[in-house]
């Protein structure tokens, strides 16, 4: 009974109490500037205020007793007060910080380049990708616009700073991808395997990347790809060279994507001229789905396969015998798939499982020879981050790999095989400290180790970045990177010990008013290249980690999407100087791929009347070296410079119907990439030269893309126009 | 008397509830009153924390997270140059339209707003996000209508996607002249649930008819 009314009472109490508290004060920032528009408020009522231009709040409260006042802006860590409210006026002096991960957010960008995530801080989308005239929806094209690259007209992959291509490793959502290119015949140029569409946001790092990332001595490519896609839909496209479809499925928590396509190059082959005889035109196969399904509350699974099938027969000339032409007759089919996981454990942990697996073969017929490689390759990786605070990130990662690599080769009667599995383990820490709101720091290091070759490597990682205006920032890295060598090699030997390099890296970056200038130097030495002494190739002691180098240079980087009304534009230029003594040099010499001069001017223009986006970029990359055997000195010869202009035009003719077309070469500039010579003397004493050119010297695409979609659910908007 | 003293408790209760509701109404009412007068970022960020507060002290409700979005939508579209500021506030509107579609999910309304927030995605980069955003637009819009053929502001939406399409591909908005102003004239047969609730649009169909003529 006495705690009833007590209760009573105590209800009556609460419902009558009309004491008043007048709170008011000023809201300051760390280096003692007012802030206005800070919420201030006492948690759980409705009281509150914000903070005027001087900082200065005033509100009143019913509250009486214990509560929490909570100060909130965005782009600042809150503040919390405990105050004992009595209806006496309180007089505050609130002192709110920068949040680390503030509006402008300083980042390490040394060598890194982020392509197309959806915010606006990006160099390039996904879109640009597709839309850069020349790459021709090629991801690994549009790249080559971008400083730190070299175009290789001959090869089509991807050279970065100095390095061979197969320094530069591709990444889908953290796994490898172990046949990131299509297969072609010696000379010409390959494409990526993966349409740009799939992704949505890449990071192209030239160097000084993170300790996740190994088995890379000059770059990595880390393709995201798309998450839950919007809407359902079938693409439909139709092109010169052959056609697709593909479609989209969604249901509660997912959604499933299949898309198949068919290439047959011989109607086009027919029309334009080629620089190659071709006996079997080039046909492509292709197939892919994906799965997307949400799991929990905040996870994601991600299921990508493709099956990728190409042939073709091509007729090159034999510079050993005059007038002879050999037939080169290539098959390949390769599967990929690729999973991925990604999964909030409790409030600080994220998880991240990955695993990828290729299956890629190429069947070769050079005249009567015939040869046949197979590569297996899988890799599983997982990730945790664990975060300790808004200042403090983990991460953790262990990783397997495992790859084999075999080949036939056939002639006549007699086959020799060749073959090897390679299973490396790998783990790796990296913690990044957020020390203000201006200089961050990521400490990493990585742990390798390999079963065939029996070595194991420990390198560290180094970078720091510092905010020196609210646009601009400095950042510099340091880090080992190691490789496997070659496969080629690691066919023959397992007595070789990793490759590495040795990557110095200092950025500027400014950004502002979507304009983005870069400047960044760089410094590379090679150490432990591998070498093929003499010409047994097939002894294991032939091979030794001899080779060496370095590279060193300057990347400027200038993107405007501002100045011109409805126009965009970049600028990319390198300067490089690089010489190594590696696999077969007789001594250190500028490599074959590297142009020291490299420039690329891109300009795409929307043109609202025509509802047509127009893309134009020039390229130049001054002379390459090539070795003449007849010559005393190695590489010594001189390609011509590389030029091109490409013209890429897109025309929205409905809402869901884009034509397309594209020209590589408008200008038909003569393209050469030095020489293939014969493997012995002729009569004269001379190596007979075959010229390298191009499979043409224009290339032409027009297309149709058509989208049908059903957007929204369940109701009746005729969406399909 | 345990009775009693019961009953006048459970009344109590009853009261201090109900002065909360009221406590709600009013805050929500004063907080509309001042939308109608804002015209700086300033204001509409100052409203906004207000929004905000309520939102956090109530929790359930849906209409303060509804006008806290919606204040920072239009903070969006009131930012001139800097695009990452712009980006910000939507960030901070998708924040409240998430948590309104978690906690009313069948609203109409909540949808019109997350179509509004697309295409003020849309603005702060038309060339690059056009088509990915417009598409999102209108798809929330489509839910929208799903949940309530009649949301007189959905329907304002879709018609203003359409003509904002039309412009593009060179047709002559004017098409769309007579179904502006149909839905002009049905305008007041939607019965608006209570004064907090949403009922902004009808002068920009009045704007849309105008320039029809």
């Amino acid at each position: 009974m006495k705690y009833l009314l007590l209760f009573l009472a105590l209800n009556l109490i609460a419902l009558n109490t009309y004491s008043q508290t007048t709170l008011s004060g000023t809201v300051r920032q760390q280096d003692g500037n007012s802030l206005s528009g800070v919420n201030i408020f006492i948690l759980g009522t409705y009281d509150g205020g914000t903070s005027d231009t001087s900082g200065f709040f005033r509100f009143t409260t019913q509250k009486t007793g214990k509560c929490v006042l909570t100060a909130t802006y965005l782009g600042y860590e809150p503040v919390v007060k405990e105050l004992d409210l009595s209806g006496e006026p309180v007089i505050l002096a609130l002192e709110i910080k920068e949040k680390s991960t503030a509006l402008t957010e300083v980042a390490i960008t040394a060598g890194t380049v982020s392509v197309g995530d959806k915010k606006q801080a990006n160099i390039l989308t996904s879109r640009d990708m597709i839309t850069t005239a020349g790459a021709v929806g090629d991801v690994y094209g549009a790249l080559q616009t971008l400083p730190g690259t070299t175009t290789n007209g001959e090869s089509g992959k991807l050279f970065v700073k100095g390095g061979d291509s197969d320094e530069s490793k591709t990444f889908i959502d953290g796994s490898l991808v172990y046949a990131p290119y299509t297969t072609s015949a010696p000379n010409m140029s390959v494409r990526g395997r993966f349409n740009p569409v799939l992704f949505k946001g890449t990071i192209f790092s030239t160097g000084g990347y993170s300790a996740e990332y190994g088995q890379a001595l000059s770059s990595v490519l880390l393709l995201n790809t798309n998450d839950l896609p919007a809407e359902e839909k079938i693409d439909l496209s139709l092109m010169s060279i052959g056609l697709g479809i593909g479609g989209t499925k969604l249901w509660k928590s997912g959604s499933i994507t299949v898309d198949a396509s068919y290439n047959n190059m011989e109607p086009y082959m027919r029309i334009v001229p080629q620089n190659y005889q071709w006996v079997r035109y080039p046909r492509y196969t292709e197939c892919a789905f994906s799965i997307r399904q949400k799991t929990g509350k905040s996870g994601l699974l991600k299921l990508y396969g493709s099956y990728g099938n190409s042939k073709y027969t091509v007729g090159q000339e034999d510079p050993d015998e005059e007038m002879k032409t050999r037939t080169y007759a290539l098959g390949n089919g390769n599967i990929f798939l690729n999973a991925s996981w990604i999964n909030q454990l409790g409030e600080n942990w994220t998880l991240t499982s990955s695993a990828s697996f290729t299956n890629n073969q190429d069947i070769i017929g050079y005249d009567s020879i015939s040869f046949n490689k197979l590569l297996r390759g899988a890799h599983i990786k997982n990730v945790a981050v664990h975060r300790f605070s808004e200042r403090i990130d983990l991460r953790l990662g262990a990783e397997l790999f495992s790859k084999a690599c075999s080949q036939e080769y056939i002639v006549s009667s007699d086959t020799v095989t060749q073959g090897f599995t390679n299973h490396s383990v790998s783990g790796f820490a990296e913690a990044e400290f957020r020390i203000t709101a201006k200089f961050v720091t990521r400490l990493g290091t990585r742990l390798e180790y390999s079963d065939y070759l029996n070595r194991a490597n420990l390198v560290p990682r180094v970078s720091a970045a510092y905010l020196v205006t609210q646009a601009s920032q400095i950042s510099l890295s340091y880090g080992w990177f190691c490789q496997d060598p070659s496969d080629d090699y690691l066919l023959y030997t397992n007595t070789l010990d990793y490759e590495r390099a040795d990557h110095y890296t200092l950025n500027y970056q400014i950004k502002q008013n979507r304009r983005t200038f870069r400047a960044e130097v760089y410094y590379k030495k090679y150490k432990g290249l591998a070498k093929l002494n003499g010409d047994d190739f097939y002894l294991p002691d032939s091979y030794s980690n001899t080779g060496f180098g370095y590279a060193k240079g300057l990347d400027l980087f200038w993107r405007d999407n501002k100045t011109i009304r409805n126009g965009d534009y970049w600028l990319s230029y390198s300067y490089i100087v690089t010489k190594r003594n590696y696999r077969n040099y007789p001594v250190e010499a500028i490599p074959g791929f590297v142009s020291r001069h490299n420039f690329a001017a891109v300009y795409k223009h929307w043109i609202g009347g025509l509802r047509s986006y127009l893309s134009v970029n020039f390229k130049y990359s001054s002379p390459r070296v090539y070795n003449n055997p007849n010559s005393e000195v190695f590489n010594g010869e001189r390609t011509l410079p590389y030029r091109s202009v490409d013209v890429s035009w897109s025309f929205l003719y409905r809402q869901n119907v884009v034509i397309y077309a594209a020209v590589t070469n408008v200008f038909g500039f003569k393209q050469g990439y030095g020489y293939t010579y014969s493997a012995s003397r002729d009569s004269e004493g001379q190596y007979r030269s075959i010229p390298i050119v191009p499979g043409a010297d224009r290339f032409f695409l027009l297309a149709c893309f058509v989208t049908l979609s059903r957007k929204g659910e369940a109701n009746q908007i005729d969406q399909i126009q | 008397m345990k009775k009693l003293i019961l009953s006048v408790s459970i009344l109590s209760i009853a009261l201090a509830g109900m002065s909360q509701s009221k406590e709600f109404t009013s805050a929500m009412g004063e907080g509309l009153t001042q939308f109608a007068k804002c015209q700086t970022v300033d204001q509409y960020q100052a409203l906004g924390n207000k929004f905000s507060i309520i939102a956090d002290a109530e929790k359930t409700e849906w209409l303060p997270y509804y006008y806290h979005a919606d204040c920072y939508i239009l903070m969006s579209f009131m930012e001139q140059a800097d695009a990452a500021k712009k980006d910000a506030y939507l960030d901070v509107a998708e924040k409240s339209v998430n948590k309104m579609i978690e906690l009313v999910p069948g609203e109409s309304e909540v949808y019109v707003l997350q179509g509004m927030m697309y295409s003020a995605r849309i603005m702060v980069d038309p060339m690059q996000r056009g088509q990915e955003y417009s598409a999102l637009s209108m798809q929330a819009i489509g839910k929208a209508l799903g949940l309530d053929s009649n949301n007189p502001r959905a329907k304002f939406m879709k018609l203003r996607n359409e003509m904002g399409m039309a412009q593009f591909y060179g047709k002559d908005p004017k098409e769309f002249c007579p179904q502006a102003s149909e839905l002009l004239a049905s305008w007041d047969h939607y019965q608006v649930k209570s004064p907090l609730h949403p009922a902004w649009g009808k002068n920009q169909v009045e704007a849309i008819v105008a320039g029809c003529k």
